[in-house]
């Protein structure tokens, strides 16, 4: 089988074309399911170009086992995806951060009450005034 | 009479409407060629046909397509070229 699961290939269409991608799925219709510098997806095989590597890689293999195998590949472009999935399950700390916020938002109202900005356009207009 | 500097044909002749209603003749800079596929001349998708003022204020993501070689080859020279890159 060409398309087997753990087959390295590169994506030749679409925006991802030029990436390396490891394919963790296969039911054995046209499209098989892809994962690595690409986004995670499902993909027509006509869409891919198999390369001869061939990883050992389970099915349907979470991200860290994808972001492992591909390391030792040398895909690029990995690490942004390890930290977007790091950021996920984080949620709860999001919320920690907007319970700050109104504290950050205070002080913003209390900047338009110095106003440097007015001082400035009465300074200008004083200016305008005296070369009247 | 056109005026001498209008003979050339270089600038498109628009009649446009006036606020007034009468129509004037105008003179006005013509549109660039569309985008062509560098290895097949094929017109390339998705790129618009922008004098250098107008393009200057369109986003960068509606003049290009987001591709590998995006606006400069199309679909399929891109996909054979990739082959061809994989298979050497
Ligand atoms: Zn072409």
């Amino acid at each position: 089988m060409l398309f087997e699961i753990g087959r390295v290939c590169l994506k030749i269409a679409g925006r991802d074309a030029g990436k390396k991608c490891i394919v963790i799925d296969n039911p054995g219709t046209n499209t098989v399911l892809i994962d690595g510098e690409t986004r995670r997806r499902k993909c027509n095989v006509k869409h891919l170009e198999p390369l001869d590597k061939v990883v050992s890689i389970s099915k349907n293999a979470p991200p860290a086992q994808v972001l492992k195998a591909g390391e030792e590949l040398g895909f690029k472009g990995l690490v942004e995806q390890k930290n977007k999935k790091e950021e996920k399950p984080t949620a709860p700390k999001k919320q920690k951060a907007k319970k700050q916020a109104p504290a950050k938002g205070a002080k913003q109202q209390a900047k338009p009450a110095v106003s440097p900005k007015k001082a400035k356009e009465e300074k200008a207009e004083e200016e305008d005034e005296s070369a009247e | 009479m056109v005026a001498g500097r209008h003979k050339s044909r270089t600038l498109k002749r628009v009649h446009k409407r006036m606020p007034g209603g009468s129509t004037k003749l105008t003179f006005q800079k013509r549109k660039p060629k569309s985008a062509k596929c560098s290895k097949c001349g094929i017109e390339l998708k998705g790129i618009p046909r922008l004098n250098t003022a107008k393009a200057k204020n369109t986003a960068k993501s509606k003049k290009t397509v987001a591709r590998a070689y995006g606006g400069v080859l199309c679909a399929n020279c891109l996909r054979m070229k990739l082959k061809a890159q994989a298979r050497a």
